[in-house]
């Protein structure tokens, strides 16, 4: 499995090496292909770090607040 | 010659004029108009296992949250935002704190005394500037959040640079929380510590006694709580359908980990009880309508945590429909806790203004080395809890969004028109009993 995502992480970085030119880039601008999450999904992001022991990693916030109730 | 050199000098002016005109170069700004954002929330949850009545009884949760979100282009390449939030709960976990202020005290019912519900206040002031050729972006931010037994500072900054045509960005950024609390420990303890002990005990058979002495209970000495975060970014553009990115973060907590008012019961240590005898057979039930149990201690958690999450996304457009985007996060931490998230979200344009996407989440973790459920742990340990957050679960999470897009912004109130409204909900089912929806709605305008 491990050596699936690295070839997989590699194949995709290879491919990378063409730079798409930014009269391409039409579809890669569409609003449902940003790489952040949605505005408002901080509210799920928020419930989940006080019912979850993981946190960050997902552009939410990373401390600050007990996430006590 | 005279007019020789006149003529001259006018037509290098002229030159000169155009090559100063052909230097401008057009540039777009950053964000072309101020941009406000309303956002609402509603979240309710349930469960079996409440950390403050030491791992068993009411999880019941409401909270409702509101974010305005304004976004204010200062020039061409700055951009100032401030989110301001406020959040009310009700919660019949922490209303047992004190448990004794209703008839029928018992862990399955809420009761009615000040830590029931709460307030959570916050504002976020972010600044970022763009360089003109758009390759590079500086931000720095404050924060500030308060609630009743809590207060919340943040700072920090962060910079990304793009090249390879804007195919490739790193980006790093660093933050710092400096948070205080004003600890509220459960009831009986604290009375107990401050000679204000007046309750009628009853041992296991439900006799009355004078034995009960939480002896490990102490107030906290410290009262802060320090977080400090570095996250890495790299995002790729690796086709024209597709697009990925990479996190890495280092996150380092110190100092008081713990909540101040979450019980814990040892097995070796003798019970003793409040309310009725009759339900003490039934304690551990729903049946229980009338006896809580008196603490041992409070949890306690060590003063460091070193978190360590590493994420990942990966987005793919299928066609003028569809897209997939694709979410994969390993957390690792120094409590022994290690976890997986896995997440898709598939949105289908249905028109030229709306859009639903269907989504579903998994979670897994395991649990950390300092939990143990109700009445587990022993009193010979140094660190303890019995919050069934930092236990071994996993989760489901599926749901469904519609987002409306206006472009021509025609409904307007004010200056603002309404540019797209964004609605999700979601169920959040864990494997320990926990469910939850969560409903939240989001309108943007611009002016």
């Amino acid at each position: 499995m491990k050596k699936v995502m690295i070839i997989a992480v590699v194949l995709i970085s290879l491919q990378s090496c063409k730079a798409v030119k930014e009269y391409d880039m039409q579809k890669i601008n569409d609003t449902t292909m940003k790489l952040s999450a949605q505005t408002t999904e901080r509210y799920e992001t928020a419930f989940q770090v006080y019912r979850e022991a993981a946190a960050g990693a997902n552009g939410g916030k990373t401390g600050g607040g007990c996430g006590c109730n | 010659m005279k007019k020789l050199i006149i003529y001259s000098l006018i037509l290098f002016s002229g030159l000169s004029f155009a090559q100063v005109k052909d230097s401008i170069v057009y540039k777009k700004r950053v964000l072309e108009n101020t941009e406000v954002d309303f956002l609402l929330s509603y979240y309710k949850q349930d469960g079996v296992h409440s950390a403050v009545s030491g791992g068993m009884g009411s999880e019941d949760l409401t909270d409702v949250a509101s974010n305005i979100v304004v976004s204010m282009p200062l020039n061409d390449d700055d951009i100032l935002t401030v989110d301001a939030g406020i959040s009310a709960y009700t919660s019949a976990s922490s209303s047992n704190i004190n448990p004794y202020d209703k008839i029928n005290t018992n862990p399955w019912q809420a009761s009615s005394g000040a830590s029931q519900s709460d307030q959570l206040t916050s504002l976020v002031v972010n600044y970022s500037h763009s360089s003109d050729d758009r390759n590079f972006v500086w931000n720095a931010d404050i924060s500030f959040s308060n609630e009743y037994d809590y207060t919340s500072f943040g700072f920090g900054g962060g910079v990304a640079k793009l090249f390879n045509n804007k195919n490739t960005e790193l980006s790093l950024k660093a933050n710092v929380y400096l948070d205080q609390w004003r600890p509220i420990y459960p009831k009986e303890l604290i009375d107990y510590a401050d000679n204000k002990f007046y309750y009628n005990v009853l041992d296991e058979n439900g006799n009355i006694t004078s034995a009960y002495n939480p002896s490990l209970f102490s107030t906290l000495d410290k009262v802060n709580r320090n977080s400090y975060s570095a996250t890495f970014g790299f995002s790729q553009v690796a086709t024209k359908n597709m697009q990925f990115s990479l996190f890495f973060d280092v996150i380092q907590q110190q100092s008081l980990l713990s909540t101040p008012y979450h019980r814990v019961y040892f097995a070796d240590k003798t019970d003793y009880y409040v309310g009725q005898a009759q339900y003490i057979p039934v304690y551990e039930t729903t049946q229980n309508q009338g006896v809580y149990k008196l603490a041992d201690d409070i949890e306690r958690l060590p003063d460091s945590r070193t978190k360590i999450p590493v994420g990942a996304r990966l987005n793919y457009y299928l066609n003028e429909r569809v897209t997939i985007r694709t979410y994969y996060r390993y957390y690792w931490d120094n409590w022994d806790i290690t976890s997986h998230t896995a997440s898709i979200e598939v949105p289908i344009k249905l028109s030229d203004k709306f859009t639903v996407f269907p989504m579903y989440r998994y979670y897994t973790q395991q649990q950390s080395k300092y939990f143990a459920g109700f009445e587990k742990h022993l009193s010979t340990e140094q660190y303890y809890t019995s919050d069934y957050d930092l236990s071994t679960f996993n989760a489901n999470q599926y749901g469904f969004g519609v987002n409306y897009v206006d472009i021509f912004t025609n409904f307007q109130i004010w200056k603002f028109g309404l540019k797209n409204i964004d609605f999700r909900f979601n169920h959040y089912t864990r494997s320990d009993g926990l469910n939850a929806n969560i409903a939240s709605i989001g309108f943007k305008f611009v002016m």
